[in-house]
């Protein structure tokens, strides 16, 4: 299991939440990474990186005008100063007594909780149980952009699953899209466009 | 209730009227101090006496008293040698106020470390001295807000002093504002020990060749204007210097706008005042200088006035090392050059209204804890801080 934290807990919902991280910690989180955040029961929350926003201040905004902004005052700001930094992640289920569910949480996490990047193993583990019911989690939102998510985790869980040897979990997973978007065609046609970009040549 | 919008626009629009007269009485004022100070220029050692014999008539005299360079002296920044260790400090304080539960103060002094030049994360460190009890008040009365403010200039020079004291040279130690203290009153036996501290950490930092400066944004002195004026009086009325002021209304910065391209700096001149005498009359060259950098653009000229103290200006490689990193400083912020340290020394300090609500439930928690019955904050306070309409 994944002990690389990426950041506490800001604030979060049914859906899903927001982690705070400091600029050290940004190399490690990924857009459409999967993450996982422990509560105090033994639940596992698991969701994806859907955002990851960097706020400015009214010194930053003044830097950004000087010609050159030397080293020393870049890092000032990165490691220092206060530089907002939020990602948001959405719910795509949790784990429980050893069983994953692709349902949302029974609970959100809590202000400050850690939470942590999945390793290859987790995420394949996660999204080889059920039928992909966490994809409803993904398709449901209208704000997200659905089809590059998608494609970030879809090319992250592929890697996972060939890495134990099941080559077909992209197909699958392309033809479960199909079916639950086969009602919906302006977007089974940008997500299939845009997951067409991480096919294999 | 709202402001009168009817009377204020009234009054606006009778001042209004008076806005182009005085503009063009202040340029005319502006042209005979530039002709006068051209043509005073170069009078030093003549200007140098005048100011003494009008402080010997008059030991409130507040000027300027020029140094070895010309009036209308103008250079450019060297770069240096070797690049400095700056440390910025600055402070924030909350003032004791009889209408909270529990009365307190705190000084906050935040402190940068920088390296300029080197890819280095400047260092910051905030200090927090909490007032209670005797600490605000003794026989000679209250803590005032001033006494609190010159405690803060204190331990911002303390903290510069012993931060500089472990550092390799060249080492520039900057306060934002005057080095000159205008604190009162100054015949209360506190202020002038705490005065008298302050220029005890003040010549800690002169015995290690600190090249300490204080930055004054958007100055608004007429310490040369004063000089020229006085050039106007006849021997018979010096005594009147301060008084009469034909250029009243002309700044210094006004003066030097059009003449300092961006990173000039002025000639060094003394301060000539009843305060910046105390400076002098210490060891160590503390009396107080000072000099106008302009710190702006070409399309845009901004100037500051650099205070610092005689043991910097002695030494011209100090002040081409301090005008050099004032530039660097200020041109990290851009279009609104301001030392980039200074404004994190002042970020670093800061304690804003919410953090003082915080220091004072701490305080009362504390206080219940060791049995203490704890006051009530003041009807008065407690009316005003009701949820209004939202009006500042």
């Amino acid at each position: 299991m994944s002990e690389l934290e990426i950041g506490r807990l800001l604030r979060a919902g049914t859906t899903g939440c927001v982690v705070g991280c400091r600029v050290q910690q940004l190399g490690a989180p990924a857009f459409g990474g999967m993450v996982r955040i422990p509560l105090e029961d033994g639940v596992q929350v698991y969701g994806l990186i859907h955002d990851i926003h960097i706020d400015d201040d009214g010194l930053v905004r003044q830097l950004v005008t000087a010609p050159e902004v030397s080293q020393d005052i870049i890092l000032d700001n990165r490691q220092n100063r206060n530089v907002p930094l939020e990602i948001s992640v959405l719910f795509i289920g949790y784990e429980a007594g050893g069983l994953v569910s692709h349902l949302l949480p029974p609970r959100p996490p809590l202000s400050l909780d850690a939470i942590y990047i999945c390793d290859e193993t987790e995420i394949a583990r996660f999204s080889a149980a059920g039928r992909f019911g966490y994809f409803r989690h993904v398709l449901r939102d209208p704000e997200l952009p659905v089809g590059e998510l998608l494609a970030a985790h879809l090319q992250q869980a592929a890697r996972a699953h060939a890495q134990a040897g099941r080559q077909d979990w992209l197909r699958a997973a392309t033809q479960e899209l199909i079916v639950l978007l086969r009602d919906d065609y302006p977007t089974l046609m940008t997500v299939l466009s845009t997951v067409s970009e991480i096919y294999p040549e | 209730m709202p402001v009168n919008y009817q009377q204020f626009q009234q009054q606006l629009r009778e001042k209004g009227k008076q806005a182009k007269a005085q503009e063009k009485d202040r340029r005319e004022r502006l042209e005979r101090a530039q002709a006068l100070l051209d043509q005073r220029a170069g009078d030093l050692d003549s200007l140098r006496e005048l100011v003494a014999e009008a402080a010997r008539r008059d030991r409130g005299l507040r000027c300027a008293s020029p140094l070895r360079e010309p009036l209308t002296y103008r250079a450019g920044a060297n770069p240096p040698a070797q690049n400095p260790v700056l440390f910025a400090a600055d402070g924030s304080q909350v003032n004791p106020s009889r209408h909270d539960a529990v009365e307190f103060g705190l000084i906050n002094i935040g402190l940068i470390r920088m390296t300029p030049g080197q890819p280095q994360a400047p260092r910051e460190s905030v200090f927090s001295t909490l007032l209670l009890f005797d600490d605000l008040r003794s026989p000679q009365g209250a803590l005032t807000e001033d006494l609190v403010a010159l405690r803060r200039d204190l331990y911002e020079r303390t903290r510069l002093a012993e931060a500089a004291r472990s550092e390799p040279q060249p080492v520039v130690a900057l306060t934002d504002g005057p080095l000159e203290l205008f604190g009162e009153p100054k015949d209360d036996a506190r202020y002038q020990e705490t005065f008298n501290q302050y220029l005890d950490a003040l010549e800690q930092t002169a015995s290690m060749n600190v090249v300490t400066a204080g930055y004054v944004d958007k100055p608004r002195a007429d310490l040369l204007v004063r000089l020229l004026e006085l050039s106007l009086l006849s021997a018979e009325n010096l005594a009147q210097a301060g008084r009469e002021r034909p250029l009243f209304g002309v700044t210094d910065n006004q003066l030097f706008e059009e003449r300092l391209q961006p990173g000039e700096r002025s000639a060094v001149f003394a301060i000539q005042s009843s305060s910046a005498e105390k400076f002098s009359q210490r060891s160590g060259g503390l009396a107080l200088h000072f000099f106008y950098l302009n710190v702006g653009r070409a399309e845009r000229p901004w100037l500051a006035r650099v205070e610092v103290p005689a043991w910097v200006s002695r030494q011209p490689e100090m002040i081409d090392l301090l005008q050099h990193t004032l530039l660097g400083q200020c041109a990290q912020l851009g279009g609104r050059p301001y030392p980039y340290a200074l404004h994190r020394a002042h970020e670093v300090a800061l304690v804003t209204f919410q953090e003082k609500e915080q220091l004072l439930t701490l305080i009362e928690a504390e206080l219940r804890r060791q049995g203490v019955v704890i006051g009530q904050k003041s009807y008065k306070q407690a009316a005003k801080d009701l949820e209004g309409r939202g009006r500042l």
